[in-house]
């Protein structure tokens, strides 16, 4: 992750977050390396980040988590998408489709 | 991918009937405040799993094992600081969730501010009342004694049922106690005392204190704050006098002088040249009771000639016991002391009272009770005003189902809305508190200065940390309890059954309702059992002010007057005085008759004394009967009405050179002469007065009718009455009865009289005797008054609690009451199902309460007078009173029901 940590990048991180948990559910390890691979290795998201955003969203009600058994039956905790998350991915990606939308047609002005 | 693990939390949430997400919330919750340590673990755990599973996956990629342990750790970048930062985010997470909700809570408490208003003024008046009566509790009850290891001190009492019936000790006898006692570590004795101060001004002061044995100050563990207390050299009957004020009194009147000690009081009153040697620390008050202590004086030089008699018991004592001692052992040795004593002077005998209670208790024994019912009589009804705000809450949650179903349809998990709803009670119940607070300070200073209470510690009454504390946690309590009805509810609601159009949902309905008649019910039972206990106060206190005193107590005005023992040192001189004193005052305009006496009855002081019938066999002293004593002019029993029934009251030829004569009351000639005929028959007084220290025997010449002296709700005891020309007293109260009702300027006119006697004398306040009467009332007017008082709100906020329920119900059943008047139902049809309804509620109510009633009013026993705690009467006169009410209450909206025109409810559908 870029070194400056901005509110915007946190909302970034959740958003992907939200993302990769809609594809599925995960633990900790596999949703880092799942972000990497669906940005094409932009976004590494170190663990001093993941975990730190995992628990804040669960507390914010739009992850759910459990523990289960990862592929090699090691214990591990597992997050989910709740109803809200849903809701919640979709109103930010409405939201980033603006704010691009908008930052894109500033940087064309002339 | 992994299996999901909820079989555990699944089973337990439907065996508590609790929805998965509320115990979820409430487990996690639980786990982040009191485990700590456990979600510790977890995260480690977690942690680990992570760098065991990246481990995993850089073996796969082909690195050696420790190679790939090392890598993993350096990405995880230190288990510590991640914990740090999870932990960090959680609490952001919790305070932003918080925030938003009471960002929320104030946005829709702000929309309806009717309701708003009417349930914060609700809770504010619950809560401020019982903040206001909790600050009374705090400060009699609670607040520990102003001395170092109170528990240690005690005082004897006397008899059980007089409140203020310490036991009194004389002087020779307290000594010997005190040098003979092995289990207490210091006696002290006392008595109260007040005297004139008088400075360089023209007026002088009265100020109040104590004179006390030397002992006190190292039993209190007192250190005066400036100069020193007095020893036991200076506590002898001859030594000079010396004397420590109040710090209050040495800023007043001395501003703080540096040099105050060795200063002396000038000469006039009874503090005559006393030298201060000391200043008490501030805030210092001995008695606890009193509202003041001015200043502390020796105890044997005030007493004079009276601290060598053995038969003069009238000093107070306290104690304080050795370390490991219990009373019983003290009170034994005390009883084995007064026994060795009777036995050494078998003449005056050793009287103690056989007693020994802790100070507090002695303190604020007799309140306590009526402290507590008054704060549970409020505790009853804050409750019914938080079911009044449940009911609104309630009304307005069913109205809120629509926006409660789209939270939900967008994301809001149940317990998240719950919660909301929860914020939204506790901001009203602390904002009720608030404003609560603040009424209970405007209330509180209305009670104290209002009541004209005697109340101990009363002067301390004050908001502090205690009150604080207490009206937070009842806004707490209060929020939780009236919104966590709404809030559960809401949680059970089928909220998509809640989206459909119109929908009005079966099962929350129903349950919606049946917990509005239980709160219905609720609130008529606990009115009812208010109303009961305050009947029976109010009873009891018509009861006891009923009571004739024995005597007439219109238009009589009273003062007290203490003479100087310095300007009238000698008998005669007071006796002139005194009679002087009544002959001028006769001749005032306006007055009908005058007469001097001591004590003044209702005045707060008794006297007793033993005596002696002559020609009767002398009993062991502790067997000796005694008597009520008064010391009367000629026209006392004529200024109240006392009637005379045998023999001859006291006139001018009763003088100390004529033969000794006595009057005594019809108890005394009963219970001593039973069958004989008591005039002309002897006793002897064992009262020392004067310098005479053999009594005369004196004849009875007279029998008066009985008079309760003391209080109205203590029978007549026997009582003996004395010329005060053959016994003068330095204390005296006059007794003037009028002939019109109130006559202006008569307490004017009096003073000029005394005046004109002695200009120099001091007239304190000019009372009369219906005020007195009232006064030794006044706490159990209070009581009833205040209990009265709270049932009344109690009345009214379960009627409109009442009435709301009943318009809401026929709101919602417009539709039923339509069809059924389309059906042929008459409009007296409709009234009898609606008030039907009602009254099934209240009657249920009213059953619970009398239940209730039943059992607690037995807590009232002890201030009963004239009135069992089940009197029936009461019972019943409340119960119908209360259904009445409630009745009434219904009837507004079943009215409204009958005017519902069919075609529109049923179109409304």
């Amino acid at each position: 992750m870029a070194p400056k940590k901005t509110n915007l990048l946190q909302g970034t991180l959740d958003l992907l977050i939200l993302k990769t948990l809609s594809l599925g559910e995960m633990h900790g390890l596999g949703i880092s390396r799942r972000i990497e691979q669906l940005t094409d290795g932009t976004f590494h998201v170190k663990p001093g980040s993941l975990f730190p955003a995992l628990h804040r969203m669960e507390q914010s009600g739009w992850l759910i988590s459990f523990w289960g058994e990862s592929e090699a039956n090691r214990r591990a905790k597992y997050y989910r998408l709740s109803r809200a998350g849903q809701k919640q991915l979709e109103a930010e990606t409405r939201e980033w489709g603006r704010i691009s939308l908008a930052i894109a047609q500033a940087l064309q002005a002339t | 991918m992994g299996a999901h693990f909820a079989g555990d939390r699944a089973s337990l949430a439907s065996y508590l009937k609790m929805p998965m997400p509320l115990l979820r919330y409430f487990s996690s919750c639980w786990r982040s405040l009191y485990q700590k340590s456990r979600l510790d673990e977890e995260l480690d755990e977690e942690l680990h799993a992570f760098v065991e599973l990246l481990v995993e996956e850089k073996i796969r990629q082909g690195v050696s094992p420790a190679e790939a342990r090392r890598a993993a750790l350096i990405e995880l970048g230190g288990v510590e600081q991640v914990k740090e930062r999870v932990r960090d985010a959680r609490v952001g997470a919790a305070m932003e969730s918080i925030l938003q909700d009471l960002r929320y809570a104030v946005r829709v408490l702000t929309k309806s501010p009717g309701f708003t208003f009417a349930a914060v003024l609700t809770l504010a008046l619950g809560i401020g009342a019982n903040t206001a009566i909790f600050s009374v509790v705090n400060a009699v009850l609670l607040r520990p004694l102003p001395y170092a290891e109170a528990d240690q001190l005690l005082a004897p009492m006397g008899e059980k049922n007089r409140p203020d019936a310490h036991a009194t000790i004389s002087h020779p006898d307290f000594l010997d106690w005190r040098d003979q006692t092995q289990t207490l570590e210091h006696v002290a004795a006392y008595t109260r005392s007040s005297m004139l101060l008088r400075l360089d001004e023209a007026e002088p002061e009265l100020i109040y204190g104590a004179n006390v044995s030397a002992d006190l100050f190292p039993l209190l563990r007192i250190r005066p704050a400036l100069g020193r207390a007095f020893t036991r050299a200076e506590d002898q009957p001859t030594s000079e006098p010396v004397i420590l004020i109040s710090h209050g009194v040495w800023r007043r009147r001395f501003n703080s002088d540096p040099n105050i000690i060795g200063q002396q009081l000038k000469r006039g009153g009874a503090g005559a040249g006393a030298t201060i040697i000391g200043v008490l620390p501030e805030g210092f008050r001995f008695p606890v009771q009193e509202s003041r202590t001015d200043f502390l004086r020796p105890l044997a030089p005030a007493l004079g000639e009276w601290a060598q008699r053995r038969g003069a018991y009238s000093l107070r004592v306290l104690a304080r016991l050795k370390q490991g001692v219990a009373a019983q052992q003290a009170e034994s040795e005390m009883r084995a002391i007064g026994q060795r004593l009777e036995l050494q002077y078998p003449d005056e005998g050793f009287r103690l009272g056989l007693r020994f209670v802790s100070l507090y208790e002695a303190v604020v024994g007799d309140v306590r009770v009526s402290l507590l019912v008054l704060l549970g009589a409020v505790s009853l009804v804050l409750l019914i005003a938080c079911a009044n705000v449940a009911n609104l809450l309630l009304a307005r949650a069913a109205a809120r189902h629509r926006e409660m179903a789209i939270r939900a349809a967008l994301g809001a998990s149940r317990w998240r809305v719950a919660r909301q709803l929860l914020t939204e009670s506790l901001l009203l119940s602390l904002t009720g508190g608030g404003l609560g607070l603040l009424l209970s300070l405007w209330g509180l200073d209305l009670l104290v200065a209002g009541s004209g209470l005697n109340l101990p510690r009363l002067k301390d009454v004050s908001l502090d940390r205690n009150v604080l504390a207490f009206t937070f946690g009842v806004s707490v309590l209060t929020g939780i309890i009236f919104g966590l009805a709404p809030a559960l509810l809401s949680v059970r609601v089928d909220l998509y059954e809640a989206l459909k159009e119109g929908g009005r949902s079966a099962t929350a309905g129903a349950a919606r309702s049946r917990l509005r008649g239980l709160l219905v019910v609720s609130e008529v039972a606990l009115s009812l059992v208010l109303l009961v206990g305050a009947g029976l106060l109010v009873k009891s206190f018509a009861r006891l002010r009923g009571v004739n005193p024995g005597f007439d107590a219109q238009n009589i005005f009273t003062t007290g007057l203490s003479l100087s023992k310095i300007k009238y040192p000698e008998a005669e001189q007071r006796r002139e005085l005194f009679a002087q004193l009544v002959e001028r005052v006769r001749a005032v305009p306006g007055v009908e008759s005058a007469a001097v006496v001591y004590p003044l009855p209702f005045g707060g002081t008794t006297t007793s004394n033993t005596f002696l019938i002559e020609g009767r066999p002398i009993p062991a002293p502790s067997e000796k009967p005694a008597a009520n004593y008064r010391a009367i002019s000629p026209d006392y029993f004529r200024v109240l009405h006392i009637g005379l029934l045998r023999g001859r009251a006291f006139t001018e030829q009763d003088r100390p050179t004529a033969s000794p004569v006595v009057i005594v009351n019809e108890t005394f000639a009963r219970r001593f002469f039973r069958g004989q005929d008591p005039l002309g028959q002897r006793i002897v007084i064992e009262r020392a007065s004067g310098q005479a220290t053999v009594q005369a025997a004196r004849e009875i010449v007279g029998v008066v009718s009985d008079v309760r002296h003391a209080g109205l709700d203590e029978e007549a005891g026997p009582e003996v009455y004395v010329p005060f020309t053959q016994a003068p007293e330095g204390y005296m109260d006059v007794v003037v009865r009028t002939t019109a009702a109130n006559p202006a300027g008569m307490g004017a006119s009096l003073r000029d009289v005394i005046r004109v006697a002695d200009r120099e004398q001091y007239v304190p306040g000019v009372q009369t005797m219906t005020e007195l009467i009232a006064g030794s009332v006044a706490a159990r007017r209070i009581n009833a008054l205040l209990t009265a008082l709270f049932a009344g709100v109690a009345l009214l906020l379960a009627s409109i609690g009442i009435f709301g329920v009943m318009a809401y119900t026929v709101a919602q059943r417009r539709h039923e009451i339509g069809v059924r008047m389309a059906l042929g139902a008459q409009a007296g049809d409709v009234l009898r199902l609606v008030l039907g309804q009602g009254l099934r509620l209240v009657l249920l109510g009213v059953a619970v309460g009398l239940a209730a009633s039943l059992a607690l009013t037995r807590v009232l026993a002890g201030m009963l007078y004239g009135v069992t705690p089940t009197d029936p009467a009461t019972f019943a006169v409340v119960a119908l009173l209360l259904t009445l009410v409630a009745l009434a209450a219904c009837y507004v909206p079943a009215r409204r029901a009958t005017k519902v025109d069919p075609l529109i409810a049923l179109r409304y559908d």
